[in-house]
């Protein structure tokens, strides 16, 4: 078990170093100058190459790649000093970088952001559970029925639909035309500032997020359901004469949850990894928009923070989906 | 030959046992002459959603190959119009005939576009064709690769499969979006110099984007088949005759994968359309030329007062993804009943 974690743990920091190395290399090599669209923009879209050297230089991008690689590893553990120009910027660790588009240090606006996605993420999440798994257990103790039928269809209809379409027809309508009161006011309100704010500008995103998220959810759970009600074991539990509502949520749904259990992990690594188009869509101010903006303007710490930070926290939720999985499966663990 | 137990149950192979809906062979003399293929094709033609699919996305395929010609029955062009004739600037530049105010205007059977008075026919029909163009090419290119990787890894084995295993894994950890989203605009910037080139570049780098993140699935349900597929005799037979490695991977262990494949790829069409629209959207995929995606992120600003402008490109990704996860889903079904809800 241990030798298990410890394997799956090192594919994990290669998967991340590669990420990391991939990024940075892409922009080094990409673009014509990593440091044009900066000097496009100090210059007022007159940057010549003289000018095009200057930045170059003070930004360090006519280095060594992999010196610069180096450092930008380095600084994230130990912190460094960044001397852009004559003047030099103080970057603890753990230290991204420095934006050159807000002018300021990539990890405190990562956290700054971070709450935002966390809300979108987790709401989501919860939601694709909340959702999912009850519809999915009443289509199964129904199989066959009309509702079943009209549900699984209507399901499928819906999850064939692309999900930025879904998400941007909810907004333009809820938001924008229709101005719901409740739905209406989509936006991120720390929560910190007023729970209620918070919670009403969340609420459409999390609700499309979740209708959405839980066509998949319920067809995990219908199907893990319907197997599972035929075993045994849940023939013996009704006639031993317990009461059906234990028999299927104590008895059936245990054994059920496993695969969706997988599912969700993975999910929510994804989630909080970018939510891009809920963020875009609703105009929340989150680690996905961000990362959209940056790559747009090239700004090229701020895009390796993003890929990083989601190369982590996707190849994290893996690992404990792994980990998990293995723990309720042993034939996983063994293979 | 009896039915072997293989690994994947989704995209499962042929079941032997015939359904109500075969018929025998109207001859006698040729007991079967039926491939697994043509029964299920025969079992596909039974399914009334999957014809009525399957016309839909004939229609979408004959509209991308000819948008040409069918933009110049209607007379129309993408070329921008003139914003200074045709828009009424008091009213938000919002067009004089036609939608959203006026009434049909057979000059512009969609409408022109805000802002710079664009013919919407003519956007929607050659961004149909980009969407059909770049999905249709990212499925061929990844489901290649997929293969080829997958064939390979499942028959070569040892340190190859192991490579080749870790790289699926690896491509199957990264998040697409963000992936797609950081390469996209890098591939694309490299050409902005070149104006002649930048158009074809643009589509050939986001091909290149789709299929490199789409060949996984193949490439693992591939070498699943194989590994299983190898142990059987007949390929035992064909290596102890002196058959050579690549001819037995493609004359005999291919044909033998020919279903589970065309279920794979009739899944991925959809999913690529989806994600160039969905990265056009965003602004990040097509900028030059015509993409559905790009003409829904410049019509939401526009939704409250030109509802139509938007509708048109959405219904378009809409009506033809649907189509097409419906398509697969019934091919998947008549390649193997089992599965069927």
């Amino acid at each position: 078990m241990f030798a298990y974690i410890i394997k799956r743990l090192l594919s994990g920091v290669i998967v991340v170093i590669l990420v990391s190395m991939a990024v940075f290399a892409l922009f080094w090599y990409g673009p014509s100058s990593p440091a044009r669209p900066i000097c496009l923009a100090e210059t007022g879209n007159r940057c010549t190459p003289d000018r095009l050297e200057n930045y170059e230089e003070q930004l360090g991008y006519n280095n060594n790649i992999v010196d610069e690689y180096g450092n930008y590893a380095k600084g994230i553990f130990t912190g460094r000093e960044m001397p852009i120009g004559n003047v030099v910027i103080d970057c603890d660790r753990p230290c991204l970088g420095f934006s050159h588009r807000s002018r300021a240090l990539v990890w405190d606006e990562l956290v700054e952001r971070l709450p935002a996605t966390i809300s979108v993420a987790v709401g989501g999440a919860f939601l694709y559970l909340a959702l999912g798994i009850p519809i999915g257990v009443a289509a199964a103790r129904r199989r066959g029925t009309l509702g079943d039928k009209l549900l699984v269809s209507s399901f499928l209809f819906l999850s064939s639909v692309p999900y930025y379409l879904f998400a941007l027809l909810a907004w333009l309508y809820f938001t924008l035309i229709w101005q719901v009161p409740i739905l209406g006011s989509s936006g991120y309100t720390p929560i910190t500032d007023n729970p209620a704010e918070w919670f009403k500008g969340m609420l459409l995103p999390w609700l499309c997020l979740g209708i959405f998220g839980c066509t998949q959810y319920t067809r995990y759970t219908r199907g893990a359901m319907v197997e599972t009600l035929s075993e045994d074991y849940i023939r013996t539990a009704k006639a031993k004469g317990l009461p059906p509502s234990t028999v299927v949520y104590r008895h059936g749904l245990r054994s059920a949850l496993v695969p969706v259990v997988t599912v969700f992990g993975i999910d929510l690594g994804v989630l909080l990894a970018g939510t891009i188009f809920t963020e875009r869509i609703f105009e929340i101010q989150g680690i996905g928009r961000w990362g959209l903006s940056a790559v747009q303007a090239f700004d090229l710490p701020v895009v390796s923070a993003t890929a990083l930070f989601g190369a982590i926290l996707i190849v994290i939720s893996n690992l404990i989906v792994d980990v998990i999985y293995s723990v309720l499966d042993p034939r996983v663990r063994l293979s | 030959m009896s039915t072997p137990t293989m690994g994947s149950e989704t995209l499962g192979h042929l079941s032997e046992e015939a359904l109500p809906g075969d018929e025998a062979p109207a001859t006698k003399r040729q007991v079967s002459g039926k491939s697994p293929l043509r029964i299920a094709a025969g079992r596909l033609r039974q399914d009334k959603v999957a014809m009525v699919c399957l016309t839909i996305v004939v229609i979408f395929g004959l509209i991308a190959i000819f948008a040409g010609t069918i933009a110049g029955w209607f007379n129309v062009t993408t070329t921008p119009g003139n914003p200074a004739e045709d828009l009424n600037y008091l009213n938000g530049g919002m067009p004089y005939k036609g939608p959203p105010n006026g009434s049909f205007d057979p000059d512009h059977p969609f409408g022109i576009a805000p802002k710079t008075a664009t013919d919407n026919l003519a956007t929607w029909l050659y961004g149909c064709r980009t969407s059909m163009m770049i999905a249709t090419s990212a499925t061929i290119l990844a489901s290649l690769l997929g293969i080829v990787l997958g064939l390979v890894a499942g028959f070569v084995g040892g340190i190859v499969d192991k490579i080749i295993s870790f790289v699926t894994d690896l491509f199957l950890t990264l998040p697409f979006l963000l992936m797609a989203l950081v390469i996209a605009p890098i591939l694309s910037e490299r050409f902005a110099l070149k104006p002649d080139t930048y158009k074809q570049m643009q589509l050939l780098s986001l091909i290149v984007i789709l299929a490199g993140f789409g060949w996984m699935g193949v490439a693992r349900l591939v070498r699943g088949e194989v590994l299983s597929l190898r142990e059987r005799e007949f390929i035992l037979s064909s290596q102890v005759i002196g058959m050579s490695t690549p001819r037995i991977m493609f004359k005999e262990l291919l044909p033998n994968l020919v279903a589970p494949i065309v279920v794979a790829i009739s899944l991925m069409l959809p999913a690529f359309i989806a994600a160039e629209a969905g990265l056009a959207y965003l602004g990040v995929g097509i900028t030059q030329g015509s993409s559905w995606g790009q003409t829904i992120l410049q019509a939401s600003s526009y939704f409250e007062h030109y509802p139509l402008y938007l509708w048109e490109p959405l219904l378009g990704i809409v009506v033809l993804v649907l189509a097409l996860n419906l398509l697969g889903d019934a091919i998947r079904d008549a390649v193997d009943p089992k599965t069927r809800r």
